[in-house]
């Protein structure tokens, strides 16, 4: 028992930093610095509304500045969902994008078909995502591992070619919304479900609940003998995620207004998603969105047509495969000072995973 | 009906092959391999490409996969994968994912997405039984993997490697106590599980074209097949495909049913298994 004491106090994969006055004060700092990038994110846009222009201040955000940051707000809500049933409860569910492409479509049918106002159909695809998440959740959760990851997998593409061949839900032509012309009202959309995820990553780590959860993920079995009820725990946290997710998707419809099989069940954010909580630090408050405006914004700057396209698929595969071998503890490991990369960090990594 | 029993069966030969190797990496590393399908791609354009270039016969190719593929998986194993085997399984399914990504990649790069597929003399000749016709490559293919089925249980279970395997998989520790290098063995096991996949790409590509992208849903089906079956064993594997390959002709004859489910059908046979027999068919106790 000494002797492991001495070790380097390199946090476990997916543990957490013992939080001693030290760790707090990082944490404060770091708060801090959300505060502020919030405030600078609130404000910036407000430089494209006319009355702004007609004072003659600069134009600070273009068009395509407003499209690379809503999408980031898109995946910090996305990563930041996942993060709470894969990387809290330890349930890494592959297919999370399911509840992106049922809330686009909830919300694309109940505007189309319905001629509800936005506001009702972005509630009622969150309420219906979570409902979901409940009934699908029960009989999932009871699997473990690589037979969760996968039957999670497999509801989210089975869920896509259904609808996809449903005439109700537009069947392969997808769904067209009446057209809301606003870059500002978007923005303030996605941003407003980022900032609603990160706090509500902070409320669950902070709570009974989240304990719960970690208890789950450390270990079930023994969760429960400490009196956990793992059902509705996990449940809980699939349709706390499931939510979270349903609203990013109910947000992208109307903004992109045009959703069909191939935009709302597109697996490539299922796992875009799970990379970027990855990199950024898994079981973290801030984790997925440092990895999600990171990678995001990789994505975005590479993403063009043809070969370059082809090429960026090529690095992010690399990307991924470096770094689950060098940072499996994510970027946010090295904020602080809590360790440094260096080529100790690196050898002492791959001794604790590999053979 | 029974024409579409015989048409399972012969589907059901493929997915066994394409089945062996995943549920072998699968059971003794515990790696799911969600780069399996583009490593039966990249054995399908191996076979595109002798026999375009050289007019070899995609059977007759199959040896030569078998040892490009063994030394591919091999490669990827000893660098890469075995870098994190005791990290979270989490890691394993997104170096896999991350492999899949280079690997479909690399494939657009150098074959573009156009559709390429084999043709052969005989690809059109059928064998004629009653009212049953039954194409003379879906036969071999049928043939080729049961023998695939057959060395694949006798490297195992007859052969001190097969043993080496074995132990691993049952306790990796113990197994290095008694000599055994985990490195190489990893190693060899994935690179055999590659090697089957250097098997079922010639037999994919003498009846379907194939693009970079299309090993996706041959990744899948191997999923399928394995929980189907049951892990760890040969022969659960060959009753898993043949079973598979069954469902999926049968319900996709349903009225109201067809190819655009195929997806859907088998998640459908996955989760109703998981759910109601997790260890599978024929799956020994984990």
């Amino acid at each position: 028992m000494a002797i492991e004491t001495a070790e380097p106090a390199t946090p476990a994969l997916g543990s957490f930093a013992v939080a001693t006055a030290a760790a707090r004060r990082r944490e404060r700092i770091l708060y801090i610095v959300a505060a502020i990038v919030l405030a600078v994110l609130i404000v910036i846009p407000l430089s494209s509304l006319d009355a702004v222009q007609a004072a003659g201040l600069p134009l600070v955000m273009d068009r395509y500045w407003f499209r690379v940051t809503t999408l980031i707000a898109m995946f910090v809500i996305i990563a930041g969902a996942w993060n709470i049933i894969g990387g809290l409860t330890g349930y890494p569910a592959f297919g999370n994008v399911v509840f992106f492409g049922i809330g686009a479509y909830t919300a694309g049918t109940l505007i189309t078909r319905a001629s509800l106002p936005y506001a009702t159909a972005v509630v009622g695809a969150v309420v219906v995502c979570a409902a979901v998440a409940c009934v699908i959740g029960l009989p999932l959760l009871r699997l473990r591992g690589h037979y969760f990851a996968v039957a999670s997998l497999g509801v989210a593409v089975a869920t896509g070619e259904v609808i996809n061949n449903v005439q109700f839900f537009g069947g392969a032509s997808g769904i067209f919304m009446p057209i809301i012309r606003s870059d500002l009202l978007f923005y303030y959309l996605m941003l407003g479900g980022a900032v609603l995820t990160v706090g509500t990553t902070w409320l669950v780590l902070h709570s009974r609940f989240g304990f719960g959860l970690i208890a789950i993920r450390e270990d079930e079995v023994a969760a429960g003998v400490i009196g956990v009820n793992t059902t509705r725990y996990k449940v809980a946290a699939y349709m706390l995620s499931a939510a979270l997710t349903g609203l990013a998707g109910a947000i992208y419809a109307q903004w992109n207004v045009f959703i069909d099989q191939s935009t709302a069940f597109n697996l490539d954010v299922s796992i875009d998603s799970i990379l970027m909580v990855l990199i950024g630090g898994i079981g973290t408050i801030f984790g997925p969105v440092i990895g999600a405006a990171a990678l995001e914004f990789l994505i975005q700057t590479f993403a063009g047509s043809g070969e370059l396209a082809v090429w960026t698929q090529i690095g992010l595969g690399v990307l991924l495969t470096a770094a689950v071998i060098f940072l499996p503890r994510g970027i946010v490991d090295f904020f602080g000072g809590r360790s440094s990369f260096t080529r100790e960090y690196v050898r002492r990594t791959l001794r604790e995973t590999g053979v | 009906m029974a024409e579409l029993i015989v048409l399972g069966l012969l589907l059901g030969g493929v997915y066994v092959a394409v089945g062996l190797g995943f549920s072998l990496v699968w059971g003794i590393l515990n790696i799911v391999n969600l780069a399996y399908g583009a490593l039966v791609m990249i054995a399908g354009y191996i076979t595109w490409i002798l026999s375009v270039r050289y007019g070899l016969d995609p059977f007759l190719s199959i040896p030569v996969n078998l040892v490009v593929m063994f030394a591919i998986g091999y490669a990827v194993q000893y660098v890469a994968i075995n870098r994190i085997v005791r990290a979270p399984f989490l890691y394993t399914f997104l170096i896999t994912f991350g492999l899949d990504l280079i690997v479909v990649n690399a494939l657009l790069l150098l074959f573009k997405a156009d559709f390429r597929s084999v043709n052969t003399f005989y690809s059109g000749a059928s064998l004629a039984v009653g009212p049953l016709v039954v194409p003379y490559v879906r036969l071999w293919s049928l043939a080729v993997a049961m023998a695939l089925a057959a060395v694949m249980w006798l490297i195992l279970n007859r052969t001190r490697t097969g043993d080496a395997i074995q132990a691993v998989g049952a306790d990796k520790d113990a197994a290095r106590l008694v000599g055994i290098s985990l490195r190489h063995v990893y190693a060899l096991t994935f690179g055999i599980g590659a090697a089957c996949a250097g098997v079922a790409g010639p037999l994919i590509v003498t009846y379907q074209a194939i693009t970079p992208s299309a090993g996706g849903p041959y990744t899948l089906q191997a999923f399928v097949v394995v929980i189907l079956g049951g892990l760890g064993r040969v022969s659960a594997t060959v009753v898993g495909g043949m079973l598979f390959g069954l469902i999926e002709v049968l319900a996709q004859a349903v009225p109201g049913v067809g190819a655009g489910y195929t997806n859907a059908i088998a998640f459908a046979v996955l989760v109703a298994v998981l759910l109601l027999r997790p260890r599978g068919l024929l799956g020994r106790l984990a």
